[in-house]
Parts: structure tokens; sequence; C-alpha cells
């Protein structure tokens, strides 16, 4: 049961965070976050670093790349500038990112993607429509961008997606231009 | 009620800057630098200079302090550096090695 470490408000850190603890961050962080717990970067939070943790709430701003060893979950008032990683995305109406958003490459996720591969392939024939759905509410959201990820109403429906072929042949030629079509 | 509070088993490498008060109970290398309070909790390992307000410690420190308050090292602190600082008390059973200036 490792404490909770606070970056106040008022604070400024230029260097390296490293620990097995709960981080959050309500402060400027500048450099590199690598814990092994849970971070949280809240509403005023403003992290120019990679961040790394198991699960990683982002509420705030952050250049750098997110990965997770669990989740990462964007919420309202996220805006994010980097790549994330984790086995399990979720972004959350209201948040901004800007990046390469990844569901596999870590080892359990494989696991977890080989044992779904099964449910997976029904998956897609069901996605698509649930991929057209959300896409009015997505273009208030992340107007900003390059971002492949669905706006994911539980963490499960993204992972059906994790097999190694990646989140591309959701998203199949038409959908795309469909979607482009209705934020437009 | 916004403070720092850098926990038991973190670590951080680097600058800290603050315009509130601080408690590490972790370990700090650097330098720390906080307008208020700075309390060094006993277990905490500090490497770094720190520049601050009233400051308490009952933890480790090599480093030089300045303080524009005072500085208490309470039973079971360590220090080795230098100390600076208007008002300073250093308790029974406190290690201290370093030069104290008190002529602020």
């Amino acid at each position: 049961m490792a404490d909770v470490t606070v970056i106040g408000r008022g604070a400024n850190v230029v260097g390296r965070v490293s620990g097995a603890v709960d981080l959050e961050i309500h402060g400027r962080i500048e450099g590199d976050v690598a814990v092994e717990g849970d971070v949280t970067v809240e509403a005023q939070g403003l992290v120019a670093a990679n961040i790394s943790g198991r699960r990683v709430v982002i509420r705030g701003a952050v250049k750098g790349d997110v990965s997770g060893e669990d989740a990462v979950r964007l919420e309202e008032g996220a805006r994010v500038v980097g790549d994330i990683q984790a086995p399990r995305v979720a972004i959350t109406r209201g948040a901004l990112v800007r990046g390469h958003v990844q569901t596999s490459g870590s080892e359990s996720s494989e696991r977890r993607a080989r044992e779904t591969q099964k449910a997976a392939r029904p998956a897609p024939a069901t996605a698509r429509p649930t991929a057209t759905a959300p896409a009015p509410r997505k273009t208030t959201t992340t107007a900003v961008g390059a971002s492949q990820s669905h706006v994911a109403d539980g963490m499960a429906k993204v992972a059906p997606k994790g097999p190694p072929p990646p989140v591309v042949p959701v998203l199949k030629k038409g959908a795309k231009g469909a979607l482009k079509k209705k934020a437009g | 009620m916004a403070s720092t509070v850098i926990g038991a088993g973190i670590t951080i490498e680097g600058e800290i800057t603050t315009d509130e008060d601080v408690v590490i109970h972790g370990t700090v290398r650097g330098k720390l630098q906080a307008k208020e309070g700075v309390t060094v909790e006993s277990g905490a390992t500090v490497e770094a200079d720190i520049a601050g307000g009233a400051l308490r410690v009952a933890g480790t420190i090599t480093g030089n302090i300045t303080s524009s308050d005072r500085v208490d090292l309470q039973s079971g602190a360590r220090v080795i550096g230098n100390v600076k600082a208007a008002r300073i008390t250093i308790a029974d059973g406190a290690q201290f090695k370093g030069n104290v200036d008190m002529d602020t």
C-alpha cells in the first residue's frame, strides 16, 4: 500500500520521477515519469514528459508518450499530444488526443488478444455499426485528430480489436470516409 | 490546501521548485526550492540543496540548507551540509556536520 505522492499545484519538477507509488499531478513536470503505481494527471496538471505507470488517468495536459501497464484513461479536459500505449485505452467525451494510440504491443495484451481472437472475428462486424454511431459525438472531442481509437463506451470494446493486426482492419476505407463526411 | 507530498518509495531526480509547502517522505536528488515550509520526514533522503521557508528535518539531508525562516533539526535527523538560517534548533539526537550561518 503505497502512499500517494502529490505534486501540488504550484510545484514545478524538472527531472525524473520514479518509484513504486501512486502519483497525483496537479502541477508541472518536465522530464520523465516512470512509476509502478497509478498516475493521475489532474486538470491543472501540465506534464511535458513521457508517463509510464500501471493505470494512468489523464485530465490535464500531457506532452509526451503515455504508456500504461494496465490501462490508460483520458477523461474530460485531457489534452494529450503524444502516443498512447496500453492494453486498455479509454478516451471519454471531452478528451483531446493527437498521436498514435496502440492497444497492443505488450506481452500480457498479446496473450489476451490470442484468447479473444475467436471472439474478435465477429467483433469487427459489430464494431462497425458502433464506429458510425459515436461519430457525431467524436467530432466535438477529437477534433485534433490523427487519433485512431474510437470513443469507447467500455474498455472491453477496444480489447477485441487487440490482436496484432492493428486497429486499421476495423476502420475500413469506407468507414473512415464516412466519419470524415460526418465531421465535415 | 495545496501542498506537495513526496511519498515514501518515490525518487525524484531533478529540480523541484514550488511555491507551496513540501513534505518529503521519499528520496529527492538534485535541488529543492520552496517558498513555504519544507518538512523532511523521518526516513526521507534528500541529496540536494534545499532553499525554503521554515524547515523541519527528521530525515537525512546531504546538501546545503538555506532558509528564510527557521530550521529545526529533530531527533533522528542527519544533516551533512551548511545551514544558513536566521534561527536554528538542533534537538538532542540529531546529527549535524557542517557550518551554521545565522547572519542574514
